[in-house]
């Protein structure tokens, strides 16, 4: 961790504004000023997003229909729309490299853009930061804000205190008088949790924090304590990751809308996940070594199980026949809220031509259905065992990106 | 939203900066004057592009789309 400032760097912050809610809110007019909150589909949805309308009642993120009802009896919960949301992040991404080519799409509505040697090229920092906003608001009719720092902790805590639609550029000389008064829980990377453990040690502020001897946060927060300590003074080095690194696994889970307990539709169930990692992992030109399970009951009991394999691999069936191994080596207690399939110890798939002619069919029809689902979209061709029980996934994970190996198809939650 | 599915008859500008606008659609032998276009997104199914729009005559909000491999604009769904 450094122990200055890099004062010539430039990093931008772009932060939607309540992103789902606003797209929802600027395709239809009708919910355009109102309380809205985005959910997705089945009895265990939570809200997703909602519009700063349903925020001033407190209506949070997580939260169940319910309670949100309950805060705000006005509220209209819209049913996500995966499809427009995931499209809308990929063409933010071609504003940014307008202004850079060092864009980090850190999140589906947050990305980071390291403009230190292009500002001067388009007037500035600032004008950068507005003309980003503009073409936001041009080409969607949504929101962003903005913050303009020297790395991304500042940048991220910038577009935090310029929310809603606004822009603040946090310059390195006025770095030290921000930070003294401000709350540590402001920070980036300082949740609710760590902040009660720093107060207990006398520590509210982000000055108090810098201030703190190392030992003593050391001696409580063990190897994080001295980069609390530098994130308190605002010190924050992590450079933009910009190229994706080489996955260390690649997995897919399911939490379903009704819990399973019929071995027949637990298997099903882990079919279409791993042949949904073969997938991925195929695509990619992945091979891996080691196959993990994870089962998570409804009191959200959770755990996991691993396999190694004799060789690398990325074939369905092989992902798929050890899955069940180790479910035949598990003793289920309860009915199954969520699954999730995991290949890891990848390496590179140096596509070697298999020795023996059944391989080498298994290879080439695996191929095969991957060149027709290429062409004619995902799950076109299935393996039958799953037919009645596809569903395709419902929900964004954090780790999606708009390209690359997690860039993964998420059909609509809609239902049709 | 309702959702229609059914294959529908498009005025459209395709232009530089709107790349495709619809303006007008004929469904059931009625014609709708589309008044704003208030959301266009993408959805690639396999090797197709099928260019997606929500939009509204006024009263009603509407979501069309245009494939743009066979060229068949859909009326998908319909939020009266």
């Amino acid at each position: 961790m450094s122990k200055t400032i890099n004062k010539s760097k430039i990093i931008i912050c772009v932060d939607m504004d309540a992103y789902f809610a606003s797209i929802e809110q600027q395709t239809n007019p009708k919910l355009r000023g109102k309380p809205i909150a985005v959910v997705g589909t089945g009895h265990r949805t939570v809200i997703t997003t909602r519009s700063y309308e349903a925020r001033k009642y407190g209506v949070k993120t997580g939260m169940n229909i319910y309670e949100a009802k309950r805060l705000c009896p006005d509220i209209i919960f819209v049913i996500g729309n995966n499809e427009k949301y995931t499209y809308t992040c990929i063409e933010l991404q071609k504003i940014y490299l307008q202004f850079t080519p060092d864009v980090e799409i850190y999140s589906i509505d947050e990305a980071f853009l390291d403009i230190t040697t292009t500002h001067h090229l388009f007037g500035g920092p600032e004008a950068i930061g507005r003309s980003i906003k503009e073409k936001v608001q041009n080409q969607f009719g949504i929101t962003c804000s903005i913050g303009i720092a020297p790395n991304i902790l500042l940048a991220k805590l910038a577009s935090e205190l310029a929310k809603p639609n606004g822009l603040k550029w946090i310059k390195p000389e006025e770095i030290d008088s921000l930070l003294e008064d401000l709350p540590v829980e402001e920070l980036w990377g300082i949740g609710k949790s760590l902040s009660k453990k720093l107060e207990i040690l006398g520590i509210k502020t982000c000055g108090e924090l810098k201030r703190t001897p190392v030992s003593i946060l050391r001696s409580k927060f063990g190897i994080i304590g001295e980069h609390l300590k530098s994130i308190g003074a605002g010190l924050y080095d992590r450079p933009l990751i910009i190229q994706e690194k080489d996955p260390k696994s690649i997995g897919h889970s399911m939490t379903f809308p009704k819990d399973l307990s019929s071995r027949e539709e637990i298997e099903a169930e882990l079919l279409k996940l791993s042949d949904m990692v073969g997938r991925r992992a195929r695509k990619h030109c992945f091979v891996g070594k080691k196959v993990s399970l994870t089962i998570r009951y409804p009191d959200f009991e959770t755990f996991s199980r691993q396999k190694t394999l004799p060789d690398y691999t990325n074939h369905t069936h092989e992902i798929y026949k050890n899955t069940i191994a180790i479910l035949n080596d598990t003793k289920l207690k309860k009915s199954v809220r969520l699954l999730g399939v995991c290949l890891s110890s990848l390496i590179k798939d140096n596509n070697q031509i298999p020795l023996f002619e059944d391989k080498k069919k298994e290879k080439m029809l695996l191929q095969t259905i991957d060149q027709i689902n290429d062409k004619y979209g995902e799950f076109k061709i299935i393996w039958a065992s799953y037919l009645k029980h596809l569903e395709p996934p419902r929900v964004i994970s954090p780790a999606w990106r708009p390209s690359g190996i997690r860039n993964i198809t998420i059909k609509n939650t809609q239902k049709k | 939203m309702t959702h229609i599915g059914e294959d529908i008859s498009v005025i459209a500008s395709f232009d530089r900066i709107y790349k495709i606008r619809p303006l007008k659609f004929k469904w059931s032998g009625r014609l709708f004057h589309i008044r704003e276009v208030t959301y266009t997104w993408l959805i690639k199914v396999g090797q197709k592009n099928i260019y997606h729009f929500s939009v509204t005559d006024g009263a009603s909000l509407y979501e069309i789309s245009f494939d743009t491999t066979s060229l068949i604009w859909k009326l998908e769904n319909i939020d009266t």
